[in-house]
């Protein structure tokens, strides 16, 4: 790719880029949460035209005017939301597109064949007939993977494959893009953990604001220097002093939720979370976390058991008088519980401020208070915008995971609860919004963590749980709390 | 209550169910692919208009059929340049269709035949009914069977082959895909506007054959708002049958049952009273799924 570059409105996405890919090779693209990855990317697959700008595959230049030509020149892309057909098969999302027929008819069992063949010939094992809807996100990304295979891509481009996936389920992803490496695939990987980069790219290329900064072996450069490209600063290491508690905002006792079969989804579970503390819950995905959240917001009514928010019972509530009771969320998917896609920024700001006196009276909206509000957040939080009428779902996806921190953090309310608050935002994000919580529990006020990063969860809670099944499997102080202890917890062992 | 009794029930049973079968299916395909077709009822009402006009001045039942379908599919046609290619909202553009229908055919009726109410007319040929060798002869069956046209058995034949098409072929499969998941389906190089609005159209021509069979059928005239609400009854009917071809004749018999109930005791009760039974049963038979729906 040369020379690429593509303007939306006054806003130069991408700028002048240069990118090469060599035959077998991994290459990494870093840069912060906007500086324009995602776009150049899709501009590659097709899904967006440069404004100018040329691309070249083996020597012949190229016009790639929708996904389809992009396919047919043997190009791929895993997207960061996954496009799959939920209540379908495994099969029948792979071969989507070139299915096998039989006669007139659709071939399904030779489908299940193919990519049972598939599988086999990739070393990436997955059931052809489960439904996806009912597939972990790991095996889903799989079968995004199986599908660009299929179509017999050389080049695939990953964006931010990992950022949704458990630990686990992350080195088995680098592993499979080695080994298709090794097999004669050239692989593009966004991310913005950059001990994934050095752990499995050749060459790693930054970009800062819509530029090229620089390009370079990952033989001759190291995570300190990639940080200080990115950011354009030093990303210091953080440490936090302990503080004194005090009194006790939420207490879960007992709580349960019963699932469709005879197992809990919640087990009574058991925690609380004092003013002034940052409390952790580490666990491998789909361990009840979200059903958890859930519960706390009021999105899902518990089956039994209490939660005492500043002394009242609150479980089985709706969300608005829970949030009233003083508990704001910053939830696990920004898109599907954080924000509505079309609304704009301004509307996306004051989701759940509408009532204050600021910016309402008797019922009507004040909207030079809501544009004075949202710019607000937007300044202080560096979401990087072009216009307040701009839409929720054109921000790059860090930049709205940054103006959903801003509202909540906004009600200034004595519980946040704080699901996956850096999910896709770039090191110097995670630095600042780290920051802001850690100001939030100085305030005195409780934050409830809820991440699958460990390191995160270690970094910042003064207390720990591990959830495992529902369970509360185990309890820890900062200061006793191991990386190996938690992960024999998280993954259902016992402590001897 | 004899069995000649029953039979004549079941008979008009099958009479009435054909118009709201073609519909639902209609209805059906229309939720496979993800658009929401109020405008059903006008796709049906037109039908019923054009096909009794043309066979008035031609006397040709087959061009008649012919015309109720295209007009159907016409009306269909709007339906999808609206609601699909300039993403019009679904309520507005059907509700807006359907009183369109409803006083355009009235005022033509007026019109083209001076008339008020309706059109009946010596001059008017019915569909030939089938009356199969010998199968009339078996006394049960054969009542039962009894003046039946051709399109009350082609219904079914399009309920079976449109459940073929759309789980056992691969373009089916592609268009079910629209109706899952737009974006996905497009991603990977469907031209999915292009699937809804042909979809919708063939919502129009299935209406059409409904509207056709319910202006030739069992009576042979046109009537204002002929349809009265049939178009509504077989949205309920798709619905019931989860959009399902097959269990959409399930459903559709269901509502069939209870036309023909109403008319049977029509005798008994009051006539106001009955005609409102499929109406009832609608409310009550959404109302019963959806909260067995909701359990699991
Ligand atoms: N459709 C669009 N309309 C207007 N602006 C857009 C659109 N898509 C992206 N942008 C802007 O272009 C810039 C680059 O976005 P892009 O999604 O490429 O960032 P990114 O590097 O992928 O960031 P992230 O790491 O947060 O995903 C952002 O400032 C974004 O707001
Ligand atoms: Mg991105």
């Amino acid at each position: 790719m040369k020379h690429i570059t593509k303007v939306y409105g006054s806003l130069y996405a991408n700028n002048d880029i240069p990118l090469t890919l060599n035959k077998g090779e991994i290459l990494a693209v870093v840069g912060e949460n906007g500086a324009g990855k995602s776009t150049l990317m899709k501009i590659l697959y097709g899904l967006e035209q440069p404004t100018s700008g040329e691309i070249y595959l083996n020597g012949e230049k190229q016009n790639f005017r929708s996904p389809h030509d992009a396919i047919a020149k043997k190009i791929g892309m895993v997207q960061q939301h996954f496009m799959l057909l939920e209540p379908c098969t495994v099969a029948e999302n792979i071969v989507y597109g070139k299915e096998p027929k039989k006669g007139l008819f659709f071939d399904r069992e030779g489908a299940v064949k193919i990519v049972e063949e598939l599988c086999e010939k990739y070393g990436l094992h997955i059931d052809p007939r489960l439904k996806v809807g009912d597939c972990p996100v790991g095996l889903q990304q799989r079968v995004e993977i199986l599908k660009v295979l299929y179509q017999d891509a050389d080049i695939i481009i990953f964006d931010e494959p990992s950022a949704v996936l458990t630990p686990q389920e992350v080195t088995e992803l680098l592993a499979t893009m080695r080994k298709l490496a090794t097999m004669g695939k050239s692989i593009i990987i966004i991310t913005h953990k950059l001990h994934e980069v050095m752990a499995v790219a050749d060459r790693v290329m930054v970009m800062r604001l819509g530029k090229f900064i620089q390009e370079m072996p990952i033989t001759e450069t190291n995570i300190e220097e990639m940080s200080f490209l990115m950011v354009g600063r030093h990303v210091v290491e953080r440490h936090v002093d302990p503080q004194p508690t005090g009194e006790r905002v939420l207490d879960v006792k007992d709580l349960v939720l019963a699932g469709s079969d005879a197992k809990n989804i919640l087990d009574h579970f058991n925690m609380h979370v004092d003013a002034g503390e940052i409390v952790g819950i580490a666990g491998v995905s789909g361990n009840g976390q979200s059903e958890l959240i859930q519960c706390l917001t009021g999105l899902l009514p518990p089956t039994s058991g209490q939660i005492l928010l500043q002394g009242k019972d609150v479980a089985g509530h709706s969300v608005g008088e829970i949030r009233e009771a003083g508990c704001a969320c910053i939830p696990e998917d920004r898109y599907l519980w954080g924000c509505a896609k079309e609304a704009t920024l301004t509307e996306t700001a004051i989701m759940a401020h509408q009532h204050k006196p600021e910016l309402s009276k008797n019922g009507l909206l004040n909207s030079k208070g809501a544009k004075v509000f949202t710019q607000r957040l937007l300044d202080n939080y560096d979401v990087r915008n072009s216009g307040q009428s701009q839409k929720a779902g054109e921000l790059s996806g860090g930049n709205i995971q940054k103006l959903i921190v801003a509202r909540e953090m906004e009600q200034k309310s004595p519980l946040l609860i704080a699901a996956e608050p850096t999910r896709g935002v770039d090191i110097g994000a995670i630095e600042f919004i780290h920051g802001k919580l850690l100001e939030k529990r100085a305030e005195g006020d409780a934050v409830l963590l809820i991440s699958s990063e460990l390191t995160e969860i270690m970094s910042l809670s003064d207390r720990i749980y591990v959830i495992y099944e529902g369970q509360a499997a185990g309890e820890f102080r900062k200061e006793d709390a191991t990386e190996e202890d938690l992960g024999i917890l998280m993954m259902g062992g016992k402590l001897v | 209550m004899n069995s000649a009794y029953i039979a004549s029930i079941i008979n008009a049973t099958l009479r009435s169910t054909t118009p709201i079968l073609l519909a639902a299916l209609g209805s059906a395909i229309c939720s496979r692919v993800g658009v929401f077709n109020v405008a059903l009822e006008a796709q049906m009402l037109i039908a019923t208009f054009t096909s009794i006009a043309v066979n008035y001045f031609t006397g040709s039942a087959l061009l008649s059929v012919v015309v109720g379908v295209a007009s159907g599919a016409l009306i269909g046609a709007i339906v999808a340049v609206l609601q699909v290619k300039y993403k019009a909202a679904d309520m507005v553009v059907g509700t807006a269709l359907n009183l369109l229908t409803t006083a355009s055919t009235t005022f033509l009726l007026y019109l083209v035949f001076d008339r008020r109410g309706s059109l009946i007319d010596e001059r008017l040929v019915s569909l030939t009914k089938i009356n199969l060798p010998v199968i009339k002869d078996i006394p049960f069956v054969g009542r039962v069977l009894e003046n039946l046209t051709f399109i009350d058995y082609i219904c079914y034949i399009i309920a079976i082959a449109l459940f073929i098409y759309l789980f056992k072929t691969v373009s089916g499969f592609r268009d079910l895909s629209v109706g899952i998941n737009k974006t996905a389906a497009e991603s990977l190089g469907t031209k999915a506007t292009a699937i809804q609005m042909r979809m919708v159209i063939l919502s129009g021509a299935l209406c059409g054959l409904g509207g056709v069979a319910l202006a030739m059928g069992q009576v042979i005239m046109f009537t204002e708002n002929m349809t009265s609400g049939r178009g509504f009854i077989a949205m309920a009917a798709a619905s019931l049958g989860m959009s399902h071809p097959l269990l959409t004749i399930v459903s559709s018999l269901f509502f069939g049952l209870c036309q023909s109930i109403g008319l049977a005791l029509q005798n008994v009760i009051k006539s106001q009273l009955t005609t409102a039974i499929p109406y009832i049963a609608t409310i009550i038979a959404l109302v019963v799924f959806s909260k067995r729906n909701k359990k699991n």
